[in-house]
């Protein structure tokens, strides 16, 4: 199955390198992409149009800089990342209020667990869930689940597993304690393993055919 | 003394926190008894580790 970049929930990595062809057109059509993780990670079309922009301003000024060897694709997620953080200290307060909120309003899904702290349904088995990993459908749910988590836990989660920043880092983007930050991922990991497991794993997707 | 015996509860946060940080000695003592014996945290732990590598590949980061 061909594989196009610009539909929602394809992972970058399974798409053609584009490394043949004209590189500006390139970063061109990589646009709906980049403005794809920007929204994910983000949580605000504004904010995510802002970084996406001067994300392709940078690409195409900085591409006599533009190392082949590393991919072209990879290379402008990587400009794109760089923006998204210069987003997140612009919206600081805005980031911070929304992480308190959460923190005092979310919920810890002890609805899982008896008194006693023993889980009260067991979870359903994955069976070998890597094979969804070469599923375009799977990436649709999984970014369906990221899309239905409160922003302050989709956040948090996309800056530790996706943007690979260590907790101290992501306590200081995001202004909570340590312990908060720990609270969030738990909620966000939860929540996101619920969704997968009641949308994709018990149901029909990794069993019909693609 | 510490408590060697912990809840599936308390068992689900080490198994985040262990996704974001090195647990301490003590932590990792009781985890590993009790996913001895719990299937059901032992296949959440499992869970973690298959959402991490997923959401690297959907964001376009290379396996690791």
């Amino acid at each position: 199955m061909s594989m196009s970049l610009d539909q929602p929930g394809i992972p970058l990595a399974s798409a053609a390198a584009g490394a043949a062809g004209d590189p500006l057109q390139r970063i061109g059509e990589l646009q709906p992409t980049l403005l794809r993780l920007a929204r994910l990670q983000l949580r605000n079309a504004a904010w995510a149009e802002d970084a996406v922009s001067e994300t392709l301003v940078a690409a195409v000024e900085g591409l006599a800089r533009f190392d082949r060897r590393s991919g072209l694709d990879t290379w402008v997620v990587g400009i794109l990342k760089h923006k998204i953080i210069d987003q997140f200290r612009r919206a600081g307060r805005e980031v911070s209020l929304d992480a308190q909120q959460e923190l005092s309003d979310g919920e810890d899904l002890d609805d899982l667990f008896q008194a006693d702290g023993h889980r009260v349904t067991q979870p359903v088995p994955w069976g070998d869930p890597e094979g969804s990993l070469n599923r375009v459908e799977f990436f649709a749910v999984l970014q369906t689940c990221l899309d239905d988590l409160p922003a302050p836990l989709a956040r948090a989660f996309l800056l530790r597993e996706w943007m690979d920043f260590d907790t101290a880092e992501i306590c200081k983007e995001m202004q909570v304690t340590s312990s908060n930050c720990f609270v969030m991922l738990y909620r966000a990991r939860m929540r996101l393993r619920e969704c997968l497991e009641s949308r994709w794993f018990a149901s029909d997707g990794p069993h019909s055919n693609g | 003394m510490a408590r060697i015996f912990i809840s599936c509860r308390h068992a689900h946060r080490l198994i985040s926190g262990e996704c974001d940080h090195a647990l301490r000695w003590h932590q990792r003592v009781v985890l590993r008894l009790h996913l001895l014996g719990c299937d059901a945290c032992s296949t959440v732990r499992r869970n973690f580790a298959f959402l991490s590598r997923a959401t690297r590949r959907l964001g376009g980061n290379s396996d690791s």
